[in-house]
């Protein structure tokens, strides 16, 4: 009985399958039921082995095969360069759309499209959407043995320090709106090679503070070296209660810049696949993506290995991206003096 | 804490971390062997591995990994001119050229013996280091750091050939070092420098495919002009048997393996200084050892203390390394970077408790340089005289090999054309250079601490003024600068008087 309906509904999904591809054209005859049956499906990453990018697509690959149908072999492809735009050149004009190819990149390419970053060939709302894997938030934490416990006595400090590691990454451009937009005396020293070497230049006292994400401070917090005090809009468990950038801007363009700096950190690891992908291969994709964050074994490594999982999907995504773009073009010029994209 | 370095052994000498362990390091060996699998990216790959294991076993698989790398990366470098790591190009300088003297036996010899000294040196250093870490590291800010990078750029003074005209040429090679290290995004402005349109440019020139194209082009073209074998027509008598004589040379000049270890370890310390710098501050200090205009005109052309310097440097950074990494959870390297995502996934935070809580594991880690290395060098010697053969094939067979290895290990390190391109490119300037007789390793120390003392010195002015000049470290670290840069030619006048004899 089992094996008849098996047979049935192999037959079935034949004439589907003829069906579709009359209809559509040859990539759905590719992408049947047992789609990616013997096949090989890569993950584009836009840096370098080791970093947070990297790991999320990495335990990813471990746990699509699971929830693909045909369950294929998933491998990473590392494609580093220029803060991942290579990357998603790659990925929007390169590679072919036939569901065997997606890609992970930098969440703040919304940014870099919106400010025209020279270089910037894609158009983010073209690709198609899978969904980002996780959030993240971004947080402003002083030294804890500082005076500085809320922002209230931040705002009356005669000057903090800020190390950061320049221009364009969350370090920098975070405590740079919050000076010039609620009036905080930060003094913003950039250089530091990576946010690791900030923390060890608070640990000696060379600097008050740091901004930076709520994961990578954490075991910095958690040690008692320093104290969150501000945060992005997007919360994490156990720093909801911290007063949110945006409320204390002094004005409304304040408040649209900091809400395009940190839009992003709704979607913190992003996929795609390349643009024109067909419509059933992205379902199949958005579905194992969705299943995948489910997925207990899936939920419980990702623990184990500290990478925080917050699924977001795809229409979810694009709507965080097209926040960043619908920016009034003299807008987007302002945004871009104080939100620098690159490496 | 005695106990602790005890129990720290007995840990790591248990069957399954052993084991373990034993896996890691034939893994290190072949991917410090072949140029276009560096010791950090293996790490990183390897990092999912290690889920199921406890974290003495996690650190002895990558540690044990980790530490042979640069052990077995000299094996490449001298054989064949091309860097087998990063970080074990200055051992070509002199490496390649013993084995173009048919020497490569004595200069495998010396690599692996100077690399073992290295590795003790580096891991008793992170022992005994443990009680002062933190005020230690605490004590270098950007100022001192600022000014380590001077004290190295100043070694261009011994890295250059002799007399005014050599010395003009050497700080000219320093320079257009410094220029290579600008490329890329500036980390004040933003603003991007010499990226001439490129996205691939942005983050800057990577540093292997500049100094596989510096140093492996000039000797595959070379070794095609010779037509010959590496190590030429040379009567062949004892070439597969120098080994031997390399672990005598090792002793023979064993204060200095000891200093180039010291300075190897004390770089690997200082967080930010990265992996590429300890081994050309070394060799500065190796050539700095010759006693004579003489002996100075042989570094390069295959003095065996050339091999020593950076073969101890480039071993006893790594423990050095760890120090930041363990006590502060501040990588010392790219490599510990990666590490440090092995902690978090062991549950563990690095931080005051490794010196405390965790002070078992600590020493485990000591433990598994120590054993790593002494296995490596040990399994190696077995094979040293059979691979010192391989300077003695035919050039025509050996290029397209050579010439392979140096093309993938330079795309390997983006996979990008642009990757190429610069091998290439760089693989020009450096056979250009060499024919016009200018020195390489000043524009390559100028590279690897160009951005180190532009960063270093933007911090401490934008946050001290002017006032970090006067802090005692940097006042030690200037008069340090004077002796290094002054030292050759007090050498040079004091041989004048009295003719040493040579030991």
């Amino acid at each position: 009985m089992e094996r008849f309906s098996a047979n049935k509904r192999n037959a079935w999904m034949g004439w589907t399958l003829l069906l579709l591809a009359i209809f559509v054209g040859t990539p759905a005859l590719v992408f049947g039921a047992a789609a990616y049956e013997g096949k090989v499906l890569t993950i584009v990453v836009g840096y370098k082995p080791g970093g947070g990018y990297d790991r999320y697509a990495r335990l990813a690959a471990k746990y699509l095969p699971k929830h693909l149908p045909g369950n294929p072999a998933v491998v990473v492809q590392n494609m580093p360069g220029a803060n991942s735009i290579i990357s998603a050149n790659h990925l929007y004009g390169v590679a072919k759309p036939d569901g065997l190819t997606i890609g992970t990149f930098n969440n703040g390419l919304a940014t870099a499209q919106l400010t025209k970053v020279a270089g910037v060939q894609y158009d983010l709302t073209k690709f198609a959407w899978i969904g980002s894997l996780a959030s993240d938030a971004v947080i402003l934490t002083i030294r804890s043995d500082l005076p500085y416990k809320t922002v209230d006595d931040m705002r009356k400090a005669k000057e903090i320090v800020i190390g950061t590691t320049g221009p364009g990454s969350s370090t920098h451009d975070f405590p740079s709106i919050l000076k010039e937009f609620v009036g905080f005396n930060f003094k913003l020293v950039p250089g530091y090679s990576s946010s690791a070497d900030v923390m060890l230049a608070i640990e000696r006292k060379e600097v008050d503070g740091r901004a930076g994400s709520y994961d990578s401070i954490k075991p910095f917090i958690d040690r008692g070296l320093v104290r969150p005090l501000i945060r992005s809009r997007t919360a994490s468990p156990g720093i909801e209660t911290l007063p949110v950038d945006e409320d204390l801007a002094k004005d409304a363009k304040g408040k649209a810049i900091m809400v395009v700096a940190s839009a992003s950190t709704k979607i913190y690891r992003p996929y795609v696949a390349p643009p024109g992908t067909p419509a059933d291969v992205i379902k199949l994709l958005r579905d194992a993506f969705a299943a995948m964050a489910k997925d207990k074994e899936f939920l419980a490594e990702a623990k184990k290995t500290k990478l925080s999982i917050d699924f977001t999907p795809a229409e979810e995504s694009l709507k965080v991206v097209r926040e960043v773009l619908n920016q009034p073009p003299e807008m987007a010029q302002e945004i871009g003096k104080y939100i620098k994209f690159g490496e | 804490m005695f106990e602790s370095f005890v129990e720290g052994l007995f840990v790591v000498l248990q069957w399954q971390p052993f084991l373990i362990m034993l896996m890691g390091i034939a893994l290190g060996f072949w991917v410090g062997l072949l140029p276009g699998l560096g010791g950090s990216t293996t790490l990183a790959l390897m990092l999912p591995f290690i889920y199921k294991m406890t974290p003495v076993e996690a650190f002895a698989f990558l540690l044990g990994m980790h530490s042979v790398v640069s052990t077995t990366g000299d094996i490449t470098s001298v054989l064949f001119g091309v860097p087998g790591e990063g970080t074990t190009a200055a051992t070509i300088l002199d490496g390649h050229a013993m084995a173009k003297k048919g020497e490569a036996g004595r200069a495998l010899g010396a690599a692996l013996m100077s690399s073992l000294v290295g590795a003790l040196v580096g891991a008793f250093a992170l022992a005994l280091a443990i009680p002062v870490v933190r005020p230690l590291v605490l004590t270098f800010g950007a100022p001192e750091l600022f000014m380590l990078a001077v004290v190295g750029i100043a070694f261009i003074s011994s890295l250059s050939g002799q007399g005014g005209r050599a010395l003009l040429r050497g700080f000219l090679a320093g320079l257009v070092g410094l220029v290579f290290a600008m490329v890329g995004q500036d980390p004040q402005a933003g603003v991007q420098r010499f990226t001439f349109g490129q996205l691939y440019l942005w983050g800057g020139l990577d540093l292997v495919p500049v100094l596989v194209g510096l140093f492996a082009i000039p000797e595959i073209v070379d070794l095609a002009v010779r037509g010959t074998s590496i190590a030429g027509e040379l009567p062949q008598g004892n070439l597969g048997k120098g080994a031997w004589e390399g672990v005598k040379d090792t002793f023979r000049h064993f204060w200095l393996t000891i200093r180039c270890s010291l300075v190897g370890t004390f770089i690997g310390i200082m967080p930010g200084l990265g992996g590429g710098v300890a081994q050309w501050i070394a060799y500065g200090h190796a050539v700095q050892a010759a006693r004579d205009l003489k002996e100075r005109e042989g570094f390069g052309k295959g003095d065996v203390r050339g091999v020593l310097g950076p073969g101890a440097a480039n071993n006893s950074k790594e423990g050095g390394a760890l120090i930041p990494t363990i006590a502060f959870g501040v990588p010392g390297s790219s490599a510990m970077a990666i590490l440090l995502g092995a902690f978090f996934l062991q549950g563990i935070t690095p931080g005051p408790d490794m010196l405390d809580k965790h002070l078992t594991l600590t020493f485990s880690m000591v433990w598994t340089m120590v054993i790593a290395n002494v296995v490596t060098v040990a399994v190696s010697f077995f094979f040293l005289n059979q691979l010192a053969k391989l300077t003695l094939v035919r050039g025509a067979v050996l290029i397209p090999f050579i010439l392979f290895l140096a093309f993938i290990g330079s795309y390997t390190s983006n996979n990008h054309l642009g990757d190429l391109v610069v091998f290439l490119a760089c693989g020009s300037l450096g056979y250009v250079m060499i024919r016009c007789g200018w020195p390489r390793a000043p524009l390559v120390l100028g590279f690897v601490l160009g951005k180190i003392a532009e960063n270093n010195f933007y911090i401490s002015t934008i946050r001290y003024g002017s006032s970090w000049l006067l802090r005692p470290v940097v006042l030690i670290l200037v008069l340090l600068t004077l002796a290094v840069i002054v030292y050759p030619l007090i050498r040079m006048r004091n041989r004048d008087a009295t003719p040493e004899k040579a030991a």
